[in-house]
């Protein structure tokens, strides 16, 4: 007797994200088993990222190097500059890169960070003398020099030795600390109260916390200030300070034993916690410090494995940075080229954010801008995370389900039809194709979205107007073949110049005996 | 003298040969009178001060040699009540080149009893130690208190170290190195406390070193005074016996000189009447012969 056609409608797939931890058979279909290139929209659909916009158009200094770390210069006097690191040089400059490396200063590593701190800006690496930037004379900050300089050579500078050429500078109350020496992983230098040329004398000092870590040993990664606390980041664990305000009595407020961070650039602060990816993951400093040694929320839950191997595989670094217009945090993994992306607004069930991929992008470096523009440092120099192109090329955009089994995997589905509701992505070339029991047989079809038509209205030979219609939205059902007790769809999309979210899949399917 | 009635005896008249019996008889009587006179003398010297022989060796004591003997110095002993003695005797008397006897010097002994005696020498024996200690060179000694006051306290500052060690440690603290204090600023007030404490101590010891000196030096001194204080015991003893000896002596003193008083009270009325006697044999040979010479030349 023939079944009924059943039509089951997959609303908002993949808006939890990405879960490659729970089984794939019979789960969520709201979560997505691949969601590349993609975002959570507003609207909490899964939507393709937005590209690289490159606003670098002389990257001479560049060479065939990469934008490996990106800073905004302000000042009170509202200057403003980007300074971004690369090919072994100080840059500056967004459209023609400017080589601001001071004279006879040899660089042969990109690994600097940099620091805006009383109207000046740092720069710190490892085994590299500090330098500085700044342009408003003041007695605190060593005078005003119109090019990058080194720090021991500003006026009345001291201190700047070799002891104190950390890879981590933090700007926290009131002074410049640094950590992470060539061959000292358990000190912590700060400088002299508002003077970051001063780092002995005055209220300077330092701390050894060889002997405070909880698991007996381990180095110091990251520093980081939140709510009043000195955070300290070793590789497997985090001491946390109180009372930094006044470094020479800050007192030991907490240690957590088991969870680090694994790179300098992957700490980020979201207002409410301090964010940083650890070895078994992205974690939150905030609830970290609610639940002291209790076991700790795992921020990417829903992705733990990807990112162990990731970390094991990676052997460049990591560059994170938070976006708070785009609510996203996003990590990259520069070896391998991938960044994933977590959408903060909210969490899931197990506390984890919503996770997407960018495989590809060739991201090496991020910053927002205070008028939070996101720029993107990379091979291309630098550019904007913004409209549907990666420096005029499309990118794909992938989804791909879970294992479906429409509430009964013993039985038999014939798919018949899917229609998906694409919003956006005016002309796209869609492929779209299903797998029935793990890729055991699949089929596939292609289409192109219409493109959006824009409407002339008012036509006179002076004042042409062109509207389009708004959110352009695409429903093509699509006729399917095969057979099997699961089905997975995956859908993906060539981004060319339009945005483009997956609203739902809408799928008719005839249930069969069962297997 | 003796040959002026020669005169008579060589007489040149019948009827001067009565006058001159007479004058002869009271001249006779006159001498007897004299003689008298001469014997009593000899007899009131022999009395007074003994009979010598030509070459002068005493012959027979008189009154003088008599009361010698009786104010002649009686040795005596004081001995206290804790067995001290305090003895006071002539020395044997000798003979100078001219012969003449020299008494003996005074002899004056004071012996402790043996109590005493060994008191003495060991508060001596102490006195000396004390003096000892209070002249040696005071840095060893402040060292050597300063040690045991360090020594005192090391323990507590040790327990405070290691607290103020633990509280660092448990505060993470422990690496702390700045430019205004140091190390922290918990750790620099410790260190000032016990450098404060270190200076004090070191002050106190030099204090105490020369205070010990001081009190060394006295009590050597007040054991020096006290080993004297048996034979000071002995002499305020001495005192009273004394006085006791100088009242015998001059009870003595005084019934010898009574005695010699009452012995020349008698010699000299023995002497008056002798004196007398010899006046009026005198007096009588006087008279005849005055008679009788009278009658011769008249």
């Amino acid at each position: 007797m023939a079944q009924e056609l059943q039509s089951i409608n997959l609303v908002a797939p993949a808006f939890k994200g990405i879960n490659t931890e729970d089984s794939a058979l019979a789960q969520d279909p709201s979560f997505a088993e691949v969601a590349d290139n993609a975002v959570i929209d507003q609207r909490g659909r899964i939507a393709a990222r937005k590209g690289l916009s490159v606003t670098t158009t002389n990257k001479t200094v560049l060479g065939s190097g990469k934008i490996r770390a990106i800073k905004e210069f302000k000042n009170d006097a509202a200057t403003t500059k980007v300074f971004s690191v690369g090919n072994n040089k100080i840059i500056s400059g967004t459209t023609t890169l400017v080589d601001e490396t001071p004279g006879s200063y040899s660089i042969s590593a990109d690994d600097w960070k940099m620091v805006n701190f009383n109207n000046s800006i740092y720069f710190f690496q490892r085994g590299y003398a500090p330098l500085i930037y700044n342009t408003i004379a003041s007695g605190t900050s060593g005078g005003a020099n119109t090019d990058v300089v080194l720090l021991s050579s500003v006026n009345s500078a001291s201190g700047v030795t070799s002891a104190i050429y950390g890879n981590e500078v933090l700007a926290a109350y009131g002074r410049l600390w640094t950590a992470d020496f060539a061959a000292d992983k358990s000190t912590i230098y700060w400088s002299d109260l508002l003077s970051g040329h001063k780092w002995n004398g005055g209220s300077s000092g330092s701390i050894d916390i060889s002997k405070v870590w909880p698991d007996g040993y381990d180095e110091i990664v990251a520093l980081s200030a939140h709510n009043n606390f000195l955070i300290v980041f070793g590789k497997r664990s985090i001491v946390v300070y109180s009372g930094a305000d006044n470094p020479a009595t800050m007192a030991l407020q907490d240690t957590v034993a088991g969870v680090g961070c694994i790179s300098r650039d992957t700490v980020q602060h979201t207002g409410l916690d301090v964010l940083f990816l650890s070895q078994t993951g992205l974690k939150s400093f905030g609830r970290t410090i609610q639940e002291k040694s209790m076991p700790i929320s795992n921020l990417s839950g829903t992705i733990t494995k990807d990112i162990i191997r990731l970390l094991t595989t990676e052997t460049e670094d990591f560059k994170s940075v938070y976006h708070p217009e785009e609510n996203f945090y996003l990590v990259t993994f520069i070896g391998q080229d991938v960044t994933l992306c977590f959408d903060i607004r909210g969490t899931l069930d197990d506390g984890s954010y919503r996770a997407t991929r960018w495989p590809g992008t060739s991201f090496t470096s991020y910053v927002r801008q205070d008028n939070g523009d996101l720029l993107i440092g990379s091979a291309l120099g630098i550019g904007k995370y913004s409209g549907y192109l990666d420096n005029n090329l499309e990118y794909r955009f992938k989804y791909s389900s879970p294992e479906l089994t429409f509430g009964d995997a013993a039985k038999l589905k014939f798919l018949k039809k899917l229609r998906p509701t694409i919003v956006g992505g005016s002309g796209a070339l869609v492929f779209l194709s299903w797998t029935y029991d793990f890729k055991e047989s699949s089929g596939s079809t292609t289409y192109t979205l219409a493109s959006q038509s824009t409407a002339e209205f008012n036509v006179d030979e002076f004042n042409i107007g062109q509207f389009s219609t708004g959110e352009f939205t695409s429903r093509i059902p699509v006729n399917t073949s095969g057979s099997g007790g699961t089905l997975a769809i995956n859908m993906e999309a060539d981004i060319n110049g339009k945005e483009l979210s997956l609203q739902e899949i809408n799928v008719l399917a005839l249930m069969g005996r069962t297997i | 003298m003796a040959d002026w009635w020669k005169f008579w005896e060589d007489g040149e008249g019948a009827e001067t040969a009565l006058g001159g019996s007479i004058a002869a008889a009271g001249l006779a009587l006159a001498n007897q009178g004299y003689d008298r006179l001469g014997d009593i003398g000899d007899k009131a010297y022999a009395r007074m001060s003994g009979k010598f022989s030509d070459t002068g060796e005493l012959l027979t004591p008189g009154l003088a040699q008599e009361l010698q003997g009786m104010m002649e110095f009686q040795p005596y002993t004081v001995t206290t009540a804790t067995g001290g003695e305090f003895g006071m005797a002539p020395g044997e008397s000798t003979v100078d080149a001219a012969g003449n006897v020299v008494p003996g010097e005074m002899n004056y002994q004071l012996d402790l009893s043996e109590k005493e005696k060994l008191f003495q020498d060991a508060q001596l024996g102490r006195a000396e130690s004390m003096f000892g200690l209070a002249s040696v060179d005071p840095a060893a000694r402040e060292q050597q208190v300063f040690q045991r006051m360090m020594d005192s306290i090391n323990p507590q500052r040790e327990r405070e170290r290691l607290a103020l060690e633990e509280r660092l440690q448990g505060q993470g603290r422990l690496g702390v190195q700045t430019s205004m204090f140091g190390g922290t600023p918990e750790g620099l007030a410790m260190a000032k406390a016990q450098e404060e404490a270190y200076s004090k101590n070191m002050l106190g010891a030099m204090e105490f070193a020369g205070q010990e000196q001081q009190r060394q030096a006295q009590l050597g001194s007040g054991m020096l005074a006290s080993s004297y204080i048996p034979q000071s015991q002995l002499l305020n003893a001495v005192q009273p016996g004394m006085t006791a000896a100088e009242q015998r002596r001059q009870a003595i003193s005084e019934q010898t000189q009574s005695y010699g008083e009452t012995y020349a009270t008698g010699l000299e009325a023995l002497l008056q009447a002798a004196y007398g006697q010899a006046n009026i044999a005198g007096g009588i040979g006087s008279s005849m012969t005055t008679a009788a010479l009278g009658s011769l030349f008249s």
